[in-house]
């Protein structure tokens, strides 16, 4: 290359000259020497290290995320498709991968689309992680207004917002979810299309469903022609459906575009997980409850109740495993049902009351606090019911054992608040919600499961929120189980059976729903409770479900294993 | 940037634009801001045109910064200044800002003997410029250039070798200035030809293979797309949206900004020395 243009800025000039006219503004020898500092601070010395590491606060990338950001910018210059597995960080590349193009200065304007449910989350974490000046799009005055929006895909297609997006050149397009990018008929694979932009980075765990085809629209998306024309591509790649003909070829050509770290890569890790089950004796009067409900339920279905005050009372049952007070507020609706629909309270509901009364001691919650009272450092206690939750904090309290309430109905605020009072000052977090966005708990390596979802994916959720990348001490998970109740059944289908809590189980979305009908597990388990005769009966049919899980489990992964193969061209290991 | 450079550069920005350090420890540092350093770091316009309206005296807004992520002071509300933060950053924005132009006077003492009669200066244009190289990726460099005004002379480095003398910004006594034989813009002119002298012998392969890629990418797009005769409107446009993105992502240039630029009066004894 002979030459390349060059662009010298003399738009200085006359400001200078304006200067020398009116002898005003000039800086003094110190100010002088601190603006080139400034500069010399601000200077790229070269092409290609990641200079953004220096201006992030608070937190170090894994060595996957930084390599995954190098080679976008030096190998993929830029266009990439971002394919992790779950949980290893995409968010993480895609804002690295934004904030070296930032601070270079290659990117003055980005826009990033994504589902409507997430898109405060990637303006926290945009804000928080890599102080990085991005807006949630909310109005249609917005898009011209704001250099870096981060919007819903949804929103931003549609009349109004369509019209200002596709006007604006953008630096850098992000889109999260891709996957949902696979067809090129859709409205939405024709808008990003159209989008005009320099960079583009397209996030997704799923590259692939079931076709080889959605990966050449996706390549398409960022770079037209890299998998050849469609005639070419169909002839050369697709044999039989998902069957690759010339395989290690697509792949290396596949690879030119896209990175995608694995768990099992080696690069990765993950800490251990312990697993203890703490067994609760129910005192006397507890038990007398717990079985006067148990009577009660059975009594009520084989009268024939509604289904939907059965489940109800399944919930009843739940609740007093829980503790009294968490059974209380259901109680107390039956009751007030009782006396508006009849002159006299029925006989058993005035029991079941009586019982209640009588209870004098709570196992499980005494169990909790000797438990918070024996470990070292922090622990998480989750439960499904705000009573236990109050109740777990007083007893808490009592025994001068600091501790904070966690739960989704908090303000974003308090939310923080809460997070950085556990990090800073509590011992014990008392949660009832794990779900949700940014919650992180590296520093806590304790989860009581107080009492258990009959949602696997909650569970998951919940150990979720300690056993996650960058955790550096195993994790131990004690678990909860009142014997002789249905807790004790459901501990065993979710550790005995489905071995939920020793390892990251995979993908519980894909497992669920590869089970089809059952893949309401909180449904299939109420159904269960009802119908089952007895205890063998219910082993039974839980041991049933737990089958179906498993051979669920099986095809999910082997679903996932051919996938593999087809990307990575690697043995299932 | 490190937590110490943070630290002793807010101090000597502090400093330079007139803000009250009202209390200061080894971890952190609080300040009343000027005027103008509150325009430049704290973001509140409508304020500052409030308070131009109403005429009213402007309140600057007092802040704590610690250095040291770790030491937080614990009796009061303070921010991290860090090299990543955005009020670091607009500190690094607002000295540029104001540094852009000077005009200096090199302070010697003269010999006692030659009081009696006036004493020349010779004048200087320096400029700092940043030449940054683009493609798809990006490089500065930061080059000081400064330029003879009498003879034309031009000095590589030509900053970091006169920095350190003692400067001021008002003429001293028995002093004169010997006129300029060039005008600035005709020195501007001698220093851009220069400039580009320098960056053409500059290894230029990066603008090279950045080159070959956009051809590569050309390939592919005329490749991929059918002949002009069988493509619809809706394909012609989508084509050439595609070659103009590939241009704009990959196209080799070279931008040179001056970061700023002064005039320095030298004293006529005290010559820049390779």
């Amino acid at each position: 290359m002979k030459t390349v243009p060059i662009r010298m800025d003399r738009r200085w000039l006359t400001q200078f000259q304006e200067r020398l006219e009116t002898d005003q503004g000039w800086s003094d020898p110190e100010g002088f020497e601190l603006a080139l500092e400034a500069a010399k601070a601000q200077q790229i010395p070269d092409f290609d290290s990641l200079r953004c590491q220096a201006f992030l606060q608070g937190f170090t990338p894994l060595p996957h995320q930084l390599e995954t950001a190098r080679r976008v910018l030096g190998e993929m210059h830029g266009r990439a498709i971002l394919a992790d597995e779950v949980g290893l960080g995409k968010t993480i590349e895609a804002g690295l991968i934004l904030k070296e193009y930032l601070v270079r200065d290659l990117v003055k304007n980005a826009l990033i689309l994504v589902p409507s449910s997430l898109v405060l989350q990637w303006t926290r974490e945009l804000n928080q992680k890599f102080q990085i000046p991005a807006v949630a799009q909310k109005k249609a005055w917005m898009w011209d207004k704001y250099d870096i929006l981060v919007a819903s895909i949804d929103t931003a297609k549609r009349d109004p917002h369509r019209a200002k997006v596709l006007e604006r050149h953008y630096d850098m397009l992000i889109i999260d979810e891709a996957h949902k990018l696979k067809n090129r008929r859709t409205k939405n694979y024709r808008f990003v299309k159209e989008i005009r932009k320099k960079y583009a980075l397209l996030l997704t765990a799923t590259p692939v469903q079931n076709e080889l085809n959605e990966l050449y629209n996706l390549v398409n998306l960022l770079k037209p022609g890299q998998l050849g024309q469609q005639q070419v591509f169909s002839t050369q790649y697709v044999a039989g459906k998902r069957l690759a003909k010339n395989e290690e070829k697509l792949r290396e050509e596949v690879h030119r575009v896209m990175i995608r770290n694995r768990r099992n890569d080696g690069n990765v890790h993950f800490t251990r997980r312990h697993v203890e089950t703490v067994p609760i004796i129910l005192s006397p009067s507890e038990r007398r409850l717990y079985e006067g409900i148990t009577h009660f339920v059975k009594d009520q279905y084989r009268k024939g109740g509604s289904i939907k005050s059965l489940l109800s009372l399944i919930t009843l049952q739940r609740e007093v495993c829980s503790s009294r007070d968490a059974a209380f507020p259901t109680l107390f609706k039956l009751l007030k049902k009782g006396v508006e629909g009849k002159e006299d309270l029925p006989p058993d509901v005035y029991r079941l009351v009586n019982l209640l009364r009588d209870v004098d001691k709570q196992s499980k919650v005494e169990e909790a606090v000797k438990l918070a009272r024996a470990t070292e450092g922090k622990m998480i206690i989750f439960t499904e019911y705000r009573a236990t939750q109050d109740l777990l904090l007083r007893s808490l309290a009592e025994e001068e054992i600091p501790a904070v309430p966690y739960r989704g109905g908090f303000a974003r605020n308090k939310k923080d608040w809460m997070m950085e009072l556990f990090r800073t000052r509590a011992q014990v977090m008392v949660a009832t919600e794990a779900g949700g966005e940014g919650i992180n708990l590296q520093f806590c390596h304790h989860i009581i499961n107080y009492d258990l979802p009959w949602n696997p994916m909650r569970v998951e959720q919940r150990i979720g929120r300690v056993h996650r990348l960058g955790q550096e001490k195993d994790v131990t998970i004690y678990n909860f189980a009142t014997q002789d109740t249905i807790e004790e059944h459901i501990l065993w289908l979710l550790h005995e059976k489905i071995d939920m809590f020793r390892s990251v189980i995979g993908d519980i979305e894909t497992i669920l729903a590869e089970m089809g009908d059952q893949a309401d597990m909180e449904q299939s388990l109420m159904k269960i409770m009802l119908e089952a005769e007895g205890d063998r009966d219910l082993r039974r049919r839980l041991d049933h479900l737990g089958e179906n899980f498993d051979q669920a489990r099986q095809e999910a992964r082997a679903k996932q294993q051919k996938r593999d193969v087809l990307l990575d061209g690697t043995q299932p290991s | 940037m490190e937590p110490n450079q943070v630290k002793s550069f807010a101090q000597r920005y502090l400093d330079a634009y007139n803000c009250r350090v009202i209390e200061q420890t080894p971890d952190w540092v609080e300040t009343e801001l000027s005027i103008e350093a509150d325009q430049d770091l704290v973001h509140r316009p409508f304020y500052w045109m409030y308070v131009e309206k109403m005429g009213l005296a402007p309140q600057t807004v007092t802040l704590t910064w610690f250095f040291d992520a770790k030491k937080a002071p614990t009796d009061r509300r303070a921010e991290l200044l860090s090299f990543g933060s955005s009020r670091f950053n607009q500190m690094l924005q607002s000295a540029q800002k104001r540094g852009r132009f000077a005009r200096l006077f090199e302070d010697r003492p003269s010999p006692v003997r030659s009081r009696s009669t006036s004493k020349p200066y010779e004048p200087w244009l320096g400029i700092n410029y940043r030449v940054s190289y683009i493609c798809d990726m990006k490089k500065d460099e930061i080059l000081p250039f400064g330029i003879h005004l009498r003879t034309g002379d031009i000095q590589e480095n030509f900053y970091p070798r006169i920095r350190s003398r003692n400067w001021t910004s008002v003429m001293p006594a028995h002093r004169h200035i010997l006129p300029n034989l060039l005008s600035i813009p005709e020195a501007v002119g001698e220093l851009e030809y220069n400039l580009q002298g320098y960056i053409e012998h500059q290894d230029l392969s990066w603008a090279k293979r950045a080159k070959e890629r956009l051809d590569r990418e050309m390939q592919q797009l005329h490749a991929y797309y059918p002949e002009e005769w069988r493509m619809s409107d809706e394909l012609h446009d989508e084509k050439k949206q595609r070659i103009r993105e590939t241009v704009w992502q990959y196209h080799p240039r070279i931008e040179v900004e001056v970061i700023n630029a002064g005039l320095f009066y030298l004293d006529a004894d005290h010559p820049v020395i390779d």
